[in-house]
């Protein structure tokens, strides 16, 4: 039996539309799962690696997990339930969202925003005294 | 990986699980471990697909889950809902009715 690939399981149960919440907790559960089958297999006298061989074969195919879980309609993300909602509302979240999209950066790198801020008012400062002082010159001259 | 009879076992797992979790709060290696010694492993099911089950009753709102830290590391908690509890006693009802049905067709003298 080969070793069980997580990896795989996760990547199979998002792409057939299962919701990331059952994917992450399912996946989470199997590898607790697998630990305490080895745990109990090492309590029992196996050594490690017999303990893990016999651990992998009762836990047996991921496929049928991700078999069963496809079988669930309640599991699928409501995008996949619902696709012609989703279709609507992931649009119109996406162009209300937009505005508020400089808004969120600005907060997110407030440091640097204020550091550009200072920067650009202290280049106009200089400039207008350049031209103040040139505009003095040519009255004055 | 152990044995299992399909053709017979749709909704068994459903009602081990609500069975079991009606006596109090378990996590899925439990249950499955619970499930061998309750039937005399005569039901063996396929040790990670009882979390589908697990997950569609829960979704169903016949259970509900709780992670609790034990020993380092993170168990989800499954208990029966007072919803659960009613899909218990049905599921219960309809098994004892085909239980009986059974008992009774193989008892029947066409069937000696």
């Amino acid at each position: 039996m080969p070793e069980p690939n997580f990896e795989q399981l996760q990547s199979d149960l998002l792409q057939a539309g299962i919701a990331a919440r059952h994917v992450r907790r399912t996946v989470s559960e199997l590898r607790e799962h697998l630990d305490d089958l080895i745990d109990a297999d090492i309590s029992a006298g196996n050594p490690p690696n017999v303990a893990r061989q016999n651990a992998v074969r009762r836990m047996g195919d991921l496929q049928e997990v991700a078999l069963a879980m496809r079988a669930c309609p309640e599991l699928r993300s409501w995008s996949y339930r619902y696709p012609r909602i989703a279709v609507l509302v992931y649009p119109l979240t996406c162009l209300m969202l937009l505005p508020a999209i400089p808004v969120i950066a600005g907060v997110a790198h407030a440091p640097q925003v204020a550091r550009w801020g200072a920067c650009v008012l202290l280049g106009g400062i200089v400039t207008a005294a350049i031209f103040l002082f040139l505009q003095l010159s040519i009255t004055l001259a | 990986m152990a044995q299992s009879n399909p053709p017979f076992m749709s909704g068994v797992p459903e009602l081990l699980l609500l069975r079991l979790l009606d006596q109090g709060e378990m996590y899925g290696y439990e249950l499955v471990r619970s499930i061998r010694n309750a039937t005399g492993e005569a039901i063996s099911l396929g040790e990670g697909v009882i979390y589908p089950v697990l997950h569609g009753l829960e979704r169903n709102g016949a259970l509900k889950s709780r992670r609790k830290p034990v020993g380092g590391r993170t168990r989800v908690y499954y208990s029966v809902t007072a919803k659960g509890r009613k899909r218990l006693d049905k599921l219960q009802t309809d098994w004892r009715r085909i239980q009986n049905g059974i008992a009774s067709a193989l008892e029947a003298p066409g069937y000696a």
